[in-house]
């Protein structure tokens, strides 16, 4: 039986972040990941934005925390993760669109983000040839960025390395053991591990490891799907958000990265529920017809590939962060619904705080993303 | 202009206009509707592209739509320079770097989702595709066949030699350019076959459809209940410094450029691989007129055919096996590339090196099954069946069989009662099989009466000499009970019709009888248009190449049905069963520099085309990160291009060796659609 203070379930955007910043805080750190390497769950599908600009307090602190980090892992570390802080961007074209931002934009306004309401011609010149016809104007908050999701994780990985983390890839974790409200072991295909604390971040498979371990952890996948067209020079700079729903769709979004990709995704309408991710026929022509009708320029431009990837929901739209009631030495950092990648490295100290300095400072968030919570508010901007 | 104005088996006066069009401000002339790639070309324009990577020049690589390493600016936008037909007046400019996306900003309008339905869809309409489709066709099948080039035919199009095989199953002795036209005149009479050229499969989907690149400028999805994958292959990629330098690319591209758009592409050329496609491509340079300084292969005997390799060395051609590729050189462009011998362990023996000054090297290293179609459809549980190069890389003639037990399989597994003979499964192994045992030519004596001689020793799957000959007399051994035996003739009474000379594939058989004297009368098979006239000495040679006199030519007859001439040659009649072939090739031409000139860096080899990754940037990832799943190298954009790894992904079991990881403990690079990049306009089908 190997032994660790943290064990961590799931080398994703989540896990892989908090075992660098454990180990750094000193403690014997490990990761056991199903997958052959890090992020190749959902941290593969993620198209890399990273947006401090949400509607609560912990997401927002998280994702401040996250840029700060991304914004300066190159100066600190070494690691050029292709980060860029092109901002986000909501063009409104309808009244009720126009509403909902400028509701929550007060509320952004009150927890001191950089974000404003911008002029159409200001959007004309950040999305330059963007369609003009009905464009009232948008939210646009230039702090934000993006980085290569791929990149990112894999800086992470390496600097956990250098730190100490152990890494178990190709390692399925089957039972774990557990008497008295205590995590007694976590056995898998291969061995057995014992550890101060056990760190649920399987996220699209953070259920299962949750019923493992006595629990109901009310995560569950969805399917989204995305691409990535050649490069060409940069053209425009922001991550575009359209947030209207239409027949078959809800919000898409698209920037371009610094490779000079645009990279794109869409929410499909009805959720499509479940773990498979295989491509589908309809989402070239539905995400592509709606990016054509906001941005007409982006027509010559080649779709090169396209994937899907998992949202792991809850069923509010917020994460579920925290220490259990039931078992004392498990901690949950489950339930990102599609933003473990930008919340992931800010999430990453924050939790290095808790464990291992008893932190109270963010007693806030885990508060607001307790599992006990009633799940019954709504994220409105997903 | 570099344009090839003779040419012994094509038809080199087409009658297409020529335009005047700009490359980067100068005005040059093409040919209307001929590639803007291959106009480039016979401008001796070989440098398409600056890549952001060093701003290295980037040449053509596929001239086949495959790659995107030919993407010029066209009229203002980027577009792939070998699938773009020249117009006049075009404003042609080379890309440096990433493009600059074209500022159309009007709204979108006139769009509309295609979608088609069929019973089997064919990807690919080469031999394999072809004869698959027409077997489905009889039964009844509702069919759409899809194939990425202008017109159908696959590779029988840039074949101008004589295939191998049987006359009944495939037809033997034709050139590839023949049947192409005799399938694609069969397929066309089927009312239930819609084709669909300059048509690509960007993607099979799970919801059991494929998306289409039609005419390479609208999208359309396609509904179907089973499919055909006769995709063909693609040629593999060979790592050496020096391997992205223009002038460096693939033997099919090649063939593409001589035999399909008559550019002189090349002067002197080098190739590396001696398989059939090695091999083949050296004819076809000889007989554009374009200098074959030698061919290498790692391998101590020729890969390919054995009467394939013995003719172009009859011709002149030298073949350095055991041979490898140090390094093409060259200031923005090839001219001069370095081999070396190699030891046991096939590393090179520095000192062995020769240089040889070339404006062009072909990569012929062998082919790799484009089969991701296949495997993706049978991964989502579809009917699929594969057929051709696709599902085994192989000979055209055994495509063409193994594409009609193709689409009977599909028949039947689509619900139709068909009987798929277990003879058809035999004949397609045998049509497939790789060369077999080399035999001892036997000792023949010459008379007074003609008798035909076979320089054809291998066993291989072919027997059109058999077929055509009026008396019956050649016949096969019966060692193999097959076409593979080695053939032999039983008769007396050889009547000169030379049918068998001429139909050869392997230009293998010649026909001799005693003259007077110590002389005595050759006829050779020629397929070069003749640069002697009767009466004057020609240098002929053993099977192997060796010169063994001057004949002096008696006569000389043109076979209209095999485009091929017979020479008639006096010679010593003590050399009249071992003379096999007529040198056309200097030996002058193929000499190297005296002394090698070369600078030797192995590890800037460039493996991921696509994005410029060296082995260098690769072993050292591999290394510092502890790599064991391939998807981590595209950290360093290794298979993030426009090919999709399909290109490079090949290479890295050996890129791993070299990093010391064994390619079984390596989790396998994940490839994604689109199989071709398609602009968003098209995916909607804007009209404008």
């Amino acid at each position: 039986m190997k032994k660790y203070d943290v064990l961590i379930i799931g080398a994703g955007s989540i896990g892989v972040p908090i075992a660098f910043y454990l180990a750094k805080k000193g403690l014997k750190t490990a990761v056991i990941e199903k997958f052959p390497s890090e992020g190749r769950g959902q941290n593969r599908a993620a198209i890399g934005g990273i947006r401090a600009t949400h509607s609560d307090p912990s997401k927002i602190k998280m994702c401040q925390v996250s840029i700060d980090l991304v914004k300066n892992l190159k100066e600190e570390y070494g690691e050029d993760i292709d980060w860029i802080q092109g901002g986000y961007l909501f063009p409104v074209y309808t009244n009720e669109v126009e509403k909902a931002l400028k509701n929550i934009l007060i509320k952004q306004k009150e927890f001191k983000l950089n974000i404003d309401w911008v002029s159409p011609e200001i959007i004309k010149e950040l999305v330059p040839g963007i369609n003009p016809d009905g464009l009232s104007g948008g939210t646009f908050s230039p702090e934000d960025g993006s980085a290569s999701p791929l990149k990112l994780l894999g800086a992470y990985y390496r600097l956990g390395i250098k730190a100490g983390v152990d890494y178990y890839f190709n390692e399925t974790v089957t039972s774990i053991k557990h008497t008295k409200g205590n995590i007694e072991k976590v056995i898998t295909d291969k061995d057995e591990y014992s550890a101060g604390l056990v760190i649920n971040a399987a996220g699209a498979y953070a259920k299962d490891i949750g019923t493992m371990t006595g629990l109901e952890i009310p995560v569950n996948p969805d399917c989204h799907e995305a691409g990535i067209t050649e490069p060409v020079k940069r053209f425009f700079e922001p991550m575009v958000v359209d947030v209207r729903a239409d027949g078959e769709s809800a919000n898409y979004y698209f920037y371009q990265n610094r490779e000079g990709q645009v990279v794109f995704c869409i929410t499909p309408k009805p959720n499509i529920w479940g773990t498979d991710t295989d491509n589908t026929s309809t989402f070239l022509p539905l995400v592509i017809r709606r990016m054509l009708e906001l941005y007409p320029r982006l027509r010559n431009l080649r779709i090169r590939r396209t994937w899907r990837g998992l949202y792991p929901m809850t069923p509010d739209g917020f994460p579920i962060i925290g220490y259990t009631n039931e078992i004392k030495n498990l901690f949950l950092a489950v339930g990102m619904c599609g933003q473990g990648f930008m919340i992931g490295p800010g999430l990453g100290l924050i939790a290095s705080e808790i464990i291992a300095d008893k932190s109270e400072k963010f007693n806030f968030i885990l508060d607001q993303l307790t599992l006990y919570r009633n799940f019954s508010g709504v994220e409105v901007l997903k | 202009m570099e344009r090839i104005t003779k040419h012994p088996v094509l038809p080199t006066n087409p009658e297409t206009k020529q335009v005047p069009f700009k490359f980067n401000g100068e005005r040059i002339f093409g040919l209307e509707n001929e590639p803007v790639s291959s106009a480039l070309f016979a401008n001796n324009i070989k440098a398409f592209s600056i890549h952001e990577v060093e701003d290295a020049p980037q040449g053509i690589f596929c001239a086949n739509g495959q790659c995107s390493h030919c993407t010029l600016i066209i009229d203002g936008f980027p577009l792939k320079s070998c699938i773009t037909p020249l117009k006049e007046n075009m404003d042609v400019r080379t890309l440096v770097h990433a493009p600059e996306l074209p500022k159309d900003d009007s709204k979108l309008s006139n769009f509309q989702i295609l979608d088609l339905k069929c019973d089997v869809l064919v990807v690919g309409g080469g031999p394999s595709g072809l004869t698959a489709s027409i077997e489905l066709a009889k039964l009844g099948f509702d069919i759409i066949l899809v194939d990425d080039k202008e017109k159908l035919g696959g590779k029988l199009l840039l074949q101008t030699h004589k295939f191998f095989g049987s006359i009944e199953d495939c037809y033997a002795g034709k050139r590839g350019i023949e049947i192409a036209e005799l399938l694609e005149k069969e397929i066309r009479t089927f009312p239930n076959i819609r084709i669909f050229t300059n048509t690509s499969v960007a993607a099979v989907y799970k919801d059991k459809k494929a998306g289409l690149f039609i005419d390479f400028k609208e999208y359309a999805i396609v509904d179907f209940a089973g499919m055909i994958v006769s995709a063909g292959a693609r040629e593999r990629s060979l790592i050496f410094p020096g391997n992205d330098l223009p002038g460096v690319y693939g033997a099919g591209a090649f063939q593409t450029l001589v035999n399909r758009d008559l550019v002189k592409a090349a002067n002197r050329i080098f190739i590396i691989g001696s398989g059939n496609v090695g091999l083949i491509a050296a004819y076809h340079a000889l007989q554009a007129g374009i200098t074959v300084v030698g061919i290498a292969d790692i391998l101590n005997e020729v890969s390919g055919y054995k009467v394939h390799g013995d003719k172009i060395q009859r011709m002149g051609v030298p073949v350095y096996l055991k041979h490898t590729i140090l390094t093409a050189e060259g200031d923005g462009k090839v001219q001069r590339i370095t081999i070396a011998e190699v030891d046991d362990r096939f590393n090179p023996i520095l000192e062995t090196a020769k240089t040889f000054e070339v404006d062009t090297l072909l990569i012929a290293v062998g082919l790799a099954s484009i089969d991701e179609f296949y495997n993706t459809a049978k991964s989502y549980g579809f009917k699929v069946v594969k057929a051709g190069d696709a599902d085994e890389i192989a000979e055209a003639s055994s495509a063409m069989f193994g594409g009609r037990v193709a689409g009977l399989q599909l028949a039947k597994e689509l619900g139709k009662n068909v009987e798929i003979k277990d003879e058809y499964f035999e004949k397609a192994e045998i049509l497939k099989s790789r060369p077999g045992k080399v035999h001892t030519e036997p000792v023949t004596h010459i008379s007074e009466k003609y008798i035909p001689l076979f320089h054809c020793n291998q066993e291989i799957p072919c027997n059109p000499c058999t077929s055509v000959c009026p008396e019956g007399a050649i016949k096969l051994e019966d060692a193999l009970h097959s076409i593979m035996d080695i053939p032999y003739y039983d008769g007396d009474e050889c009547t000169r019709c030379g049918q068998c000379v001429a139909v050869c594939p392997g230009l293998a058989i010649s026909l001799a009888k005693k003259l007077y004297g110590e002389f005595a009368e050759v006829i050779l098979p020629h397929e070069f248009i003749p640069n002697f006239t009767v009466n004057e000495f020609i240098p002929v040679t053993d099977i192997n190449g060796n010169i063994l006199e001057k004949g002096e030519v008696m006569k000389i007859n043109y076979s209209r049905k095999y485009k091929t001439y017979l020479i008639a040659l006096k010679v010593l009649a003590s050399n009249a069963t071992k003379i096999a072939g007529i040198r056309v090739q200097d030996e002058e031409k193929t000499k190297p520099l005296p002394e090698p000139v070369y600078n030797y860096i192995p590890e800037n080899g460039v493996v991921c085309r696509c994005e410029r990754v060296t082995i260098k940037e690769i072993v050292s990832f591999i290394k510092e990160n502890n790599i064991r799943d391939a998807n981590q190298l595209k950290q360093i954009r290794v298979g993030m291009g426009a090919c999709g790894s399909r290109t490079c992904s090949i290479l890295l079991p050996r890129i791993f060796a070299m990093a010391g990881v064994d390619w079984k403990d390596v989790e396998k690079p994940t490839k994604r659609p689109l199989s071709i990049e398609i602009p968003m306009g098209a995916i909607v089908n804007e009209k404008k």
